[in-house]
């Protein structure tokens, strides 16, 4: 029974190993074949499947000119974008959070519960319903194809996220925390930027992992709002297909894409896994 | 370190309704400088209420804070400079355990020299100095509360400490040990305490003053053996003393005594301005005693139990429809299953409507 257990503890653990790794290794060989060995069947091991060159990488970096569709300006774009829009986001989100955790608004019907809802209620519409509003908005403020008019836009998309993970996060956080402090002689500004935020790292943690996310991997947005003056990763990604598929290239910049997700998850499983973030609050 | 005088105060969270409901009725009291009180009564029954409109938390419906005769009322809380400690503890999670200490002089902007004397000078008495330097997280839950407890003392000058009970989450040992060191803050540094309680015990070993709350009413305010000896009401009675007061409906017979199944028992009170037929005679059961040679007050009762409590015996015993308790030392014989209790005159209360005459 015991062994059994055991057994198909590990089994289930190999199968969703290869599940999730399966792709990248795909991916990480393909990169480094040529069109040959890609169209020539099924090879896994480099030098002897197939021989490895860097062509697939080249094109990423090298200018449209000489071939290549050079993505590093997409890519600090995405970099700059996604980062300013979270920041922005995390910031105003917070400060609305607590307020609507700590304070009670009413107008008519509307109370706090509903004033929460409205802002989750953004991420509920399909996002081709946002599109031409944001479209004629943008245009109508001459942002459209620019970075501020994207930043705009993804602070729009993003701080609903913030505001609800952040209000439950608060309503966690116990208010005596916040009359010791007052009582201590904080003001209420002192009182939520010396003890109350302190408190609230691991809410900030996972608030600014899900905007970093999905700032990231937005495609739609950033394909209908920015023509040439301005692209994004995930624009010039899909821009590299053409009527003979590069899937050199392809998977190249697949990696080069998920490479900041990936870096951010190991930092917040390492502090998770300190014990950080856990036992923070009684 | 103030006089606190509250004034009319009375506060209900609703009070835009037609119907209020008052958490607090209205009241007056002066918590004079330097002394120990203790606020007790049931849960719900205002304490919290009336500490929070002390420290400022809550501002009152009606009535008027001064501490020394400077209206407080409109001061925000952290303006006060009161300190609270909550029922649960309370800490600065991201701070360690010296840092928790000293935030509340760091606030105030206390020199850095000051600012350690205080602390180590708390951590001593709370038997935190090996800590201080530990993250304040780390710390098991009564630790904690010594934590919220000694930012509370960390200031020298604060008007009062009010202490929503503070020991709930304690240890019996501790806790004993824990009220002696307040009650020597106290003395050495005088500062008024506040302490709020639904254990009597805790309050009469505590304070030199109870306050005795219920239902959103200050029932009565005096020393614990005003409390224990002459409650105002039979609910103070009931409330204070292990076991509660004795209380019998009877029937006035002259205008002293009264009687309750047929025993006529003198009192010391003159019950000739009588307004209603509600009377009820109360006696403590440490005041009833096996007869001896007194030839008056007696009553006969049937022992029902007697239980061998350590340090004194208590007799449960009927009267008629009566039950009375009577605590007696360990040494005391009971002959039989009759005996004759004797009440003395001049420890009686008789309360009229449940209001002391």
């Amino acid at each position: 029974m015991n062994k059994l257990y055991i057994f198909l503890k590990y089994f289930f653990i190999v199968v969703w190993t290869v599940f999730v790794v399966a792709p990248f290794l795909w991916a990480l060989t393909t990169s480094f074949k040529d069109f040959q060995s890609v169209n020539g069947g099924v090879t896994y091991i480099p030098w002897v499947d197939f021989e490895p060159n860097l062509e697939g990488w080249k094109v990423l970096i090298k200018s449209p000119a000489k071939g290549g569709v050079d993505i590093i300006e997409p890519y600090f774009n995405s970099l700059f974008v996604t980062c300013t829009a979270s920041l922005i986001s995390i910031i105003l989100g917070t400060l609305s959070a607590y307020a609507l955790s700590r304070y009670t608004f009413k107008a008519g019907f509307v109370k706090n519960n509903d004033i929460t809802f409205f802002f989750i209620s953004q991420r509920i519409m399909p996002p081709i319903v946002l599109s031409i509003p944001f479209f004629l908005f943008l245009s109508s403020i001459n942002l459209l194809d620019s970075l501020t008019g994207l930043i705009v836009v993804y602070i729009v998309l993003l701080m609903p996220i913030a505001v609800w993970i952040m209000v439950d996060f608060f309503n966690k956080v116990p208010r005596e925390i916040d009359e010791t402090a007052l009582i201590d002689g904080c003001n209420p500004y002192q009182a939520f930027l010396k003890v109350v935020l302190p408190n609230s790292i691991p809410g900030l943690i996972v608030a600014g992992m899900f905007c970093i996310i999905f700032g990231w991997i937005d495609f739609f947005f950033a394909f209908i709002l920015t023509f040439t003056e301005v692209q994004l990763l995930p624009v010039k990604i899909v821009a590299l297909n053409s009527s003979v598929t590069p899937w050199w290239s392809l998977s190249a910049s697949a990696l080069v894409s998920v490479a900041p997700l990936i870096i951010v998850a190991f930092i917040v499983e390492r502090y998770l896994s300190k014990g950080n973030l856990s036992g923070a609050i009684k | 370190m103030a006089k606190i005088d509250l004034s009319n105060i009375s506060h209900s969270y609703n009070p835009n309704d037609p119907n209020p409901v008052y958490a607090l009725n209205p009241f007056s009291m002066t918590w004079e400088n330097g002394n120990r009180y203790a606020i007790l009564g049931p849960s719900g029954c205002g304490k919290t209420t009336m500490l929070n409109i002390v420290s400022g938390l809550v501002r009152p419906s009606a009535g008027r804070i001064l501490f020394d005769n400077k209206d407080v009322t409109d001061l925000k809380t952290e303006d006060r400079n009161i300190a609270q400690v909550f029922q649960f503890p309370v800490i600065y999670n991201t701070m360690t355990v010296y840092e928790n200490l000293a935030f509340p002089l760091k606030c105030r902007d206390f020199s850095k020299s000051k600012t350690d004397e205080r602390v180590n000078s708390v951590a001593e008495t709370l038997n935190l100095k090996s800590f201080l330097n530990s993250p304040a997280r780390k710390l098991t839950a009564d630790q904690k509360q010594l934590i919220s407890l000694g930012r509370g003392l960390v200031r020298e000058d604060v008007a009062a400490v009010l202490m929503d009970e503070p020991l709930t989450v304690i240890d019996p040992d501790l806790k004993f040990r824990l009220r002696r060191n307040l009650k020597e803050i106290n003395e050495q540094y005088k500062t008024t305490l506040v302490y709020v309680t639904h254990d009597q015990n805790e309050a009469m070993t505590f304070a030199d003053n109870i306050i005795v709350m219920s239902e959103g009413e200050v029932v009565q305010t005096g020393s614990p053996k005003e409390l224990f000896e002459r409650p105002n009401t039979t609910f103070v009675g009931y409330f204070i003393g292990s076991p509660a007061m004795n209380l019998f409906e009877s029937e006035v017979s002259s205008n002293d005594s009264v009687k309750i199944n047929n025993n006529l028992i003198k009192t010391r009170t003159n019950l000739s301005n009588l307004k209603t037929k509600n009377i009820k005679l109360g006696i403590r059961s440490e005041f009833i005693k096996i007869a001896q040679n007194q030839n008056e007050n007696l009553i006969d009762v049937n022992v029902e139990k007697v239980e061998d409590l350590g340090n004194y015996k208590l007799i449960t015993a009927k009267m008629g429809n009566f039950t009375i308790k009577s605590k007696v030392t360990r040494e005391t014989e009971i002959p039989n299953q009759n005996v004759k209790l004797h009440i003395p005159a001049e420890k009686c209360c008789v309360y009229e409507d449940n209001k002391l005459i």
